[in-house]
């Protein structure tokens, strides 16, 4: 288990010497210097390319329902950090944190081929990589 | 019974031919962990051994030596048709990065084209025969054949991975491409290139952990002079897996994610 974290992290930091985050596009739609955290229940996982897709219902600080989609790495780098397909899935109580989009839409980045920001499934926290994220919101 | 007798040098020759090609094979089974400044293996005491599962670490998006993420897309020496080639780009990486893209591998799923394979965060392995050397990538299963000591075909036909011809110096592998087609980008930025593209791939290992390659590009449609660029890979203690471009797949994750990040979010 140890030789499994090492192997993990040392990926990881491998990863973390180069530039950007992800692979198959860029930041353009994120607000990188920004994260939230969003809580709520997890209605649908897409584990699939090009990323994983988280799909959840949460509140506002109004108390309005909103339907987030957080993206992940692709599920061969996911499973490289750690993660399985049945990690988070649909009816999890989930917390997670996200780099939001810059246009105000219920969407985040919360992993990436660099990073993987706190994702708590049902109280349990799943590998995070990468180093200190920017402040939170 | 004349034609089955084989004459001593003939012998020596198939004794010799067999042993290379022993030593390249057995090069490419699992060994016990080294140390990672270990010498780099030998394959036999002429070819280079460059087995192993490499990895690839993101970054490094465009090829431009000095500007190894793109932020000065602009910056390489191009004629004026490979600016105006750049200018329409809509790239995923660099100073000109969108989430609209134009990229058709993006859109497309179509092969991102033999120089990008080198900036997507997988593996890729390489198998060394006498005749050919294969290069596998995890990104999309594509794998390129080097063909050793044969010059290109005349009348080529383009192609998206062009043709691959090698040869063994010193301590590397070089691989010479030409007959490229002219439907991708040279990297993550959206540098152009055209069917005249010319590339010279030299692999070696700096040690039994790291894999250099020096990659030397010129493409006198596109870039008025030639330029080189290095990237080294690690090798990786993961097996190598499988990640796809699906079209349904790109497809759904371009509506529910990309657009609506660059839509106007929806009225509260």
């Amino acid at each position: 288990m140890q030789k499994k974290f090492l192997l993990i992290s040392a990926f990881a930091a491998g990863l973390l010497i180069a530039g950007p985050a992800f692979a198959h596009h860029g930041t353009a739609g994120y607000d990188m210097a920004k994260v939230v955290t969003v809580t709520g229940t997890v209605t649908k996982v897409d584990w699939s390319n090009p990323h994983i897709v988280v799909y959840m219902d949460a509140k506002d600080a109004q108390g309005n329902l909103q339907h987030w989609s957080l993206e992940l790495s692709a599920p061969l780098l996911m499973q490289r950090f750690g993660w399985t397909k049945n990690s988070v899935k649909a009816g999890d109580q989930l917390v997670a944190e996200t780099h939001p989009a810059k246009n105000g839409a219920p969407v985040g980045a919360s992993g990436a081929a660099t990073f993987v920001l706190k994702f708590v499934v049902n109280g349990t926290p799943l590998p995070v990589v990468g180093g200190t994220p920017p402040p939170r919101e | 019974m004349r034609n089955c007798r084989i004459s001593f040098p003939e012998s020596l020759a198939v004794f010799v031919s067999l042993l290379c090609c022993a030593s390249v094979l057995l090069a490419q089974t699992a060994a016990p962990p080294k140390p990672a400044n270990a010498p780099a293996p030998q394959a036999s005491s002429r070819l280079p051994d460059l087995s192993g599962n490499w990895a690839i670490s993101p970054g490094g998006t465009s090829w431009d030596p000095s500007d190894p993420n793109g932020t000065k897309p602009e910056h390489l020496p191009m004629t004026p048709w490979g600016l105006e080639q750049l200018r329409a780009a809509k790239p995923p990486f660099g100073a000109h990065q969108s989430f609209e893209p134009n990229d058709p591998h993006q859109r497309y799923c179509d092969p991102p084209g033999t120089l990008r394979m080198y900036s997507y965060p997988w593996q890729f392995t390489i198998v060394q025969t006498p005749a050919q050397v294969y290069l596998l990538f995890e990104y999309l299963h594509v794998w390129r054949v080097v063909t050793m000591d044969r010059p290109h075909p005349k009348d080529l036909d383009s192609s998206w991975l062009g043709d691959s011809v090698g040869r063994y110096e010193g301590d590397a592998l070089v691989i010479d491409t030409i007959g490229y087609n002219d439907k991708t980008w040279l990297d993550m930025v959206g540098h152009p290139h055209s069917d005249q593209l010319h590339t010279i791939e030299r692999l070696r290992r700096l040690n039994h952990d790291t894999l250099e390659l020096e990659l030397t590009i010129e493409d006198p449609k596109a870039y008025t002079q030639s330029f080189t660029s290095k990237k080294t890979f690690k090798l990786s203690s993961f097996p190598m897996g499988e990640t796809m471009c699906s079209l349904s797949e790109d497809q759904s994750f371009q509506q529910n994610i990309m657009d609506r990040t660059v839509s106007s979010p929806p009225a509260k």
